[in-house]
């Protein structure tokens, strides 16, 4: 048991090291614009660095294969990471994908008439829209910020981004299943995160600033004399690449602590009712399981009280590694410091508050 | 990142989805078959996604200058000027600067290519609190099948609540792998997952006078309940008393706590 805690912390220790100068590429990309200045030059430099590239890919791939990678711990490490990936990339093309089409082909008066004039007003508004986006939290992020982009307040754009992934139907019908004959879990877990959604983004709109946001360079919308289909393409391709670069810093964070700490020292904080509720709401960060699963895991935390589970299901689609990673590269670390941190409190107030009346 | 670089990578990518979904099971060792399309539809989305990248900006690459880096430079000078016309006051941001983070993609991409990690197992199972089974109230009398197949959550049911005691006497027949437990024997063993690989869950039944075997293998146990407990309540363990144990195939749906898809060999 030892030697394999050992390993595992090991294996978290590479992948943090790993992590850490990726995080801070994010603000070196503009650097990354000035191209070479001959063709030639740059050709060259383009196949020295490949051919590096490769070298040190197989060096790795082989290393890995030989050494540690077939430790079990490093494998169910890999297999996680994978997991998450895999489960999160059909989302995230489908968030991407929409973030530029909406982008390209909707003009930014669209959502100006949609939404109510005032901020305080669209806000809930938009929380209640998130309803339309089927998807996890990872197509959220991507469509908030083209919604940004369009002109829609950050406060409403923010109250989207937190509901989306909770309240639309596929995750109500997961919960529906994997609660069943309690379908006070269902309206509980509805309203609490529609709530948590809307006092964020009220939140927002108080104590908010425009500073803490990267500006939504991309999202400048349709362009005279370009075609649209050619934004489109060429908006989707980078925000995918760029999210899903941050979508597999947060599965190998998420990896990590999921194989470094066993499931099975959940019990012992499942006795106290307070510590449990925020015990769990600090799991579901850690785990980053994806909303359409969450409650499923949350079902078979059979320990903890209902309370306790609705806290993890309305902090989890709103807060985890995957996502403070995807906000951190989207918005900008400051913003997702603060942003996730201030989610966190609201979503438990909400969901202790909400599940007490209705649990 | 460079555009010949993006092409790649968005192709690799797509490659790498193809090759785990449609071409082999692989995908099955990380995320629910319920997937399987949508994954897919990744995979084709990816591709063209690089082909056409790669197509449209050759094309552009021969309408415009001699030289596509110029090229692609120019194009980024315009996109600078027009969010500046507008007063966005951008710093010259378009698609060709790719943040450096999306060279981690390579990582899936690659993995998935060249070296796949295999399905979860004892390692994972060792260290999670067995799941625990869903109630039941009404159970229906049990096939006349001897000896019967069944799920470990099943058996596990059967004994903890069945107040009939069907299972009594009954010889039963479950497929698991094998997790080494605590105190020396094995638990058979399956893991089950409600999305992917990072919700894993297990359910175990201890098996009582197997031979020893190396972790993960994957057998097949017929035997008896292992009395234990008081049958059909809570205090029943569930456990076997191995009458055979037969090696058997990894079934292709591992990840599930049904009965095995793959027919053993030796039954």
């Amino acid at each position: 048991m030892h030697r394999a805690d050992g390993l595992a912390e090991e294996a978290g220790a590479v992948t943090v090291t790993a992590a850490a100068p990726v995080v801070t590429a994010g603000a070196e990309a503009g650097a990354g614009l000035e191209a070479g200045a001959g063709a030639g030059r740059g050709r060259l430099r383009f196949w020295m660095v490949l051919a590096l590239g490769a070298v040190t890919l197989l060096d790795v791939v082989f290393f890995v294969a030989r050494g540690w990678s077939d430790t079990p711990a490093v494998q169910a490490w890999r297999t996680v990471c994978l997991a998450i990936t895999m489960q999160a990339m059909p989302f995230l093309l489908l968030g991407t994908a929409l973030s530029g089409a909406i982008n390209a082909f909707v003009p930014a008066r669209v959502f100006t008439r949609m939404l109510p004039k005032r901020p305080a007003l669209a806000v809930p508004v938009a929380g209640i829209a998130g309803v339309v986006l089927p998807g996890c939290e990872c197509a959220s992020v991507p469509v908030a910020n083209s919604l940004i982009g369009r002109g829609v307040t950050p406060a409403a754009a923010f109250a989207f981004l937190l509901s989306a992934p909770a309240v639309n139907p596929v995750v109500l019908t997961a919960t529906a299943i994997a609660f069943p004959g309690d379908p006070a879990m269902v309206l509980a877990r509805l309203l609490a995160s529609l709530a948590a959604s809307a006092v964020m983004g009220w939140l927002w709109l108080w104590l908010g600033r425009e500073e803490w946001l990267r500006p939504a360079v991309r999202h400048s919308g349709h362009q005279e004399g370009h075609s649209r289909w050619d934004e489109f393409r060429r908006g989707f391709q980078y925000d995918f690449l760029h999210a899903g670069g941050f979508l597999v810093v947060g599965a190998m964070a998420a990896a990590t602590f999921n194989v470094a700490v066993p499931r099975s020292v959940l019990d012992t904080f499942s006795g106290s009712t307070w510590l449990s509720v925020l015990f769990l709401a600090g799991l579901a960060v850690l785990l980053a399981v994806c909303s359409e699963a969450d409650a499923f895991v949350a079902a078979s935390l059979t320990g903890f009280s209902p309370l306790a589970r609705l806290t993890f299901i309305v902090v989890g689609p709103m807060v985890d590694l995957k996502l403070i990673a995807l906000q951190a590269g989207t918005f900008g670390r400051p913003f997702a410091v603060r942003f996730s941190a201030a989610t966190m409190v609201v979503a438990v107030l909400c969901s202790v508050l909400i599940g007490g009346f209705l649990l | 990142m460079k555009r010949h670089l993006q092409v790649l990578l968005l192709v690799l990518s797509g490659i790498g989805l193809l090759h785990a979904c449609l071409f082999s099971d692989l995908y099955l060792r990380y995320v629910k078959e319920q997937m399987r399309p949508m994954l897919i539809a990744s995979g084709v989305v990816l591709v063209l996604l690089g082909v056409a990248s790669a197509a449209l900006d050759r094309r552009g690459h021969g309408g415009g200058s001699h030289h596509g880096h110029d090229h692609g430079h120019g194009q980024d000078g315009h996109d600078h000027d027009h969010g500046n016309g507008h007063g966005n006051g951008h710093d010259g941001h378009d698609h060709s600067g790719v943040p450096r983070v999306a060279w981690l993609l390579f990582l899936p991409a690659l993995s998935l290519l060249v070296y796949a990690p295999p399905a979860l197992g004892a390692y994972t199972a060792s260290r999670e609190a067995p799941k625990a089974v869903a109630r039941q109230s009404d159970f229906d009398p049990l096939p006349a099948t001897s000896p019967l197949p069944i799920t470990l959550s099943d058996f596990t049911r059967r004994v903890q609540q069945d107040r009939e005691l069907a299972i009594k006497g009954r010889e039963v027949r479950m497929t698991g792998f094998v997790t080494p437990a605590k105190g020396g024997g094995w638990d058979l063993t399956r893991i089950i997952i409600s999305c992917c690989a990072a919700d894993a869950q297990s359910v175990k039944v201890r098996v009582h006078g197997g031979p020893a075997l190396p972790a993960n293998t994957w057998v097949a146990v017929t035997g008896t309940w292992h009395p234990q407990g008081a049958l059909g309540t809570r205090s029943a363990v569930a456990a076997l008393d191995a009458r055979t144990v037969s090696k058997v195939e990894q079934p292709v749906n591992a990840y599930t706590d049904d009965l095995p898809l793959v027919p053993s060999r030796n039954p």
